[in-house]
């Protein structure tokens, strides 16, 4: 029963939270626009009892003891405890654009996310990768926005 | 009837110096990638959707053919050189020609798999020029229930191949289709989904899902679970190049593979792994050295390596043709094709005769162009390890960022990025597959437009769904895909 107990229950959980959330959403859509049943929500109601008859199963699945095997990738031991301070900070990486890049632009932007992931994957050169990352921002600003890409001010705070 | 003519005037456009340029451009970038751990094809196309603002479409698709073959060619030498194969296709290729590296035979295996690469490659896309006409014709006879029908198929086969357990397959595919929804619905004008948030009203854009899943995702599972031993680089020995009995034993396999690989890639689902097996499987029966087989055979690089570039020619038939992605590379192309306004379909090629067989002869091009390429630079590209994994980890979170920040400008989806890479972190470490979300969430719109039109002629009745016979083939193949994997293990068993 420890086994049980041990698996990743919340996937299965997870999965039917999503199919309710669709499911909400389609007895929302108005019937106004059906014509014999088929209406913009059919289709949505449809997908949320998918997604939660898929999450029972993959309870089942679970209780019955089934085995997650994680995905091969280079560079990682699929079998390796999860390296939590490695993750956070690459996860704050992934945050901080959605933060900076309306005040800071997107060159100090990309400084701050390269030098933390460089960071999470285990660099400890600080002052290298900040340069780096404002490098590659800086030129890809230009580069980019010679393209024809809209990426915002320079440096919005200094109102460049 | 006019193929050839029309295939002419292909090569007219592919061989300006500007179009010439952008082919060398997605080639080397290409290989670059199919070096490069973390990044594959389908990420590398949509980094280079922002491009498509400026650069016209002809230009835009001869860059991705080169990117699309380039990283064949680079995941090849990977597989040979360090024995890590950076995608499912070249899984096999790691098997023989990694031991015949360590057997100082490298030369001959990275010759091998880019000559076998540039035949199949050469002739599937031969194939491709007179089958997709042909397929495109066929396709107007296709009613919408026999549509829904195929995309049914694609979502069932991709669901039930891409991944090691049916059910997380589908689980992907679903939480595709639920994306896929969310946003103003096409056919009545209402929002779906959005729960009043304004930014979701254009729907949730494959771009930033597929950049978020495969790079941010990736970055966060590698970042978790870090090893980094410097890659053991074989270095090639000797100028041993093909010899006269390497050559003779390897044209067979060529053909054979390209025999194998084309029509599996048409297949919804088909994809480049079981391809590649099937032929590696086959070259074991056949071979006249069956105890070289797991020490360095040539005909099991030979093989798998025709069989994996003819099905990536392969998926682009039902692509062009029908509109329908089969793997997630197809997707964001069709995502590419979405951005400039044009729908990959039956009518592509009368409306844009132009884009189509340009898009075919630089197909032809690109192949001599990765050749070229491949042999004598072999040196150089593997070279390219040896940037630092935290920079190089680092680099491809900016390009993440920019990409999703120059397609949409939008903080929201900036953030959705985050959210999006968890997500991909956690499909990661339970193993759920990434490709069938990709694949349900470019595709819903086309599966709910034609059931519902399909129900709506029928006056909703759920037979309608049944009455042609395409529909019916097409559902109980379906049906079938879903006990592939028992067929599928056997094989397996037996390589």
């Amino acid at each position: 029963m420890t086994l049980l107990r041990k698996g990743p229950w919340w996937l299965g959980l997870a999965v039917i939270l999503m199919g309710a959330v669709c499911f909400y959403a389609s007895t929302e859509l108005a019937a106004t626009a059906q014509y014999a049943a088929i209406g913009p929500g059919m289709f949505v109601a449809g997908v949320g009892l998918g997604l939660v008859g898929l999450g029972v199963l993959l309870l089942i699945q679970i209780a019955r003891g089934e085995v997650f095997e994680p995905e091969e990738a280079e560079n990682a031991a699929p079998g390796q405890p999860m390296d939590k301070r490695a993750f956070f900070t690459a996860l704050l990486a992934a945050i901080v654009p959605a933060l900076t890049i309306e005040t800071l632009g997107l060159p100090l932007t990309a400084m701050l996310s390269f030098m933390l992931v460089a960071r999470a994957f285990g660099s400890k050169r600080l002052v290298p990768d900040l340069a780096a990352g404002l490098v590659l921002g800086v030129a890809s600003w230009f580069l980019f926005g010679k393209l024809g890409l809209q990426l915002g001010g320079f440096f919005p705070l200094a109102g460049m | 009837m006019d193929t050839f003519a029309l295939l002419l005037h292909g090569f007219d456009v592919a061989l300006t110096p500007v179009n010439l340029m952008w082919a060398l451009v997605g080639s080397v970038l290409g290989t670059a990638i199919g070096i490069l751990p973390g990044i594959g094809p389908a990420l590398t196309i949509a980094l280079l959707l922002p491009v498509t603002v400026s650069v016209g479409p002809v230009s835009a698709f001869i860059m991705f053919a080169g990117v699309l073959y380039g990283a064949m060619y680079g995941g090849s030498t990977t597989s040979i050189l360090i024995n890590t194969p950076g995608e499912a296709g070249s899984m096999m290729t790691a098997l023989e020609g990694n031991k015949m590296a360590r057997a100082g035979r490298g030369a001959a295996a990275l010759a091998t798999a880019a000559i076998g690469s540039f035949v199949a490659g050469t002739i599937a896309t031969l194939l491709l020029t007179f089958a997709a006409p042909v397929v495109a014709e066929l396709a107007f006879l296709l009613k919408p229930a026999d549509y829904f029908a195929l995309t049914v198929l694609a979502f069932t086969s991709v669901a039930v191949v891409m991944g090691a357990s049916r059910v997380r397959g589908f689980v992907s595919l679903f939480i595709g289709l639920a994306l896929g929804l969310v946003g103003i619905d096409a056919m009545t004008g209402q929002p779906r989904m959005t729960f009043g948030i304004a930014a979701l009203l254009d729907g949730v854009e494959l771009t930033v899902v597929l950049v978020s899943l495969f790079a941010v995702g990736e970055i966060l599972y590698v970042a978790s679970r870090y090893t980094y031993g410097q890659d053991e680089i074989i270095p090639i020995k000797g100028k041993a190049f093909m010899t006269r009995d390497d050559w003779r034993r390897s044209w067979k396999p060529w053909l054979r593979g390209t025999a194998i690989g084309f029509p599996i890639g048409t297949i919804p689902g088909g994809g480049s792994e079981i391809p590649t097996m099937l032929s590696y499987t086959l070259e074991k029966k056949l071979a006249r050295h069956k105890d070289e087989f797991g020490k360095g055979a040539i005909e099991g690089v030979a093989g798998p390596e025709a069989a994996n570039n003819a099905s990536a020619a392969g998926i682009l038939v039902p692509l062009l043709t029908l509109g329908l992605p089969t793997s997630a590379t197809a997707a964001i192309l069709l995502a590419a094709f979405q951005n400039y306004g044009l729908q990959p379909g039956p009518f592509l090629f009368t409306s844009n005769p132009e884009l189509v067989w340009g898009l075919i002869a630089s197909l032809y091009i690109g192949n001599a162009m990765l050749l070229v390429l491949n042999l004598p630079l072999v040196g150089m590209w593997v070279r390219l390890l040896q940037i630092p994994r935290p920079q190089l980890y680092a680099g491809i979170l900016v390009f993440a960022m920019i990409g999703i920040w120059g397609v949409s400008g939008s903080v929201f989806e900036l953030g959705l990025m985050a959210a999006l890479g968890m997500v991909g972190y956690a499909m990661r470490v339970y193993g759920f597959p990434i490709p069938p979300l990709l694949i349900g969430l470019i595709l819903v719109p086309l599966a709910e437009t034609q059931l519902r039109t399909a129900l709506a002629a029928g006056q909703g009745r759920l037979s309608v769904l049944f009455d042609t016979p395409i529909s019916v083939t097409f559902l109980s193949l379906a049906f079938l895909f879903l006990f592939l994997p028992v067929v599928l293990k056997r094989l397996k068993g037996g390589a």
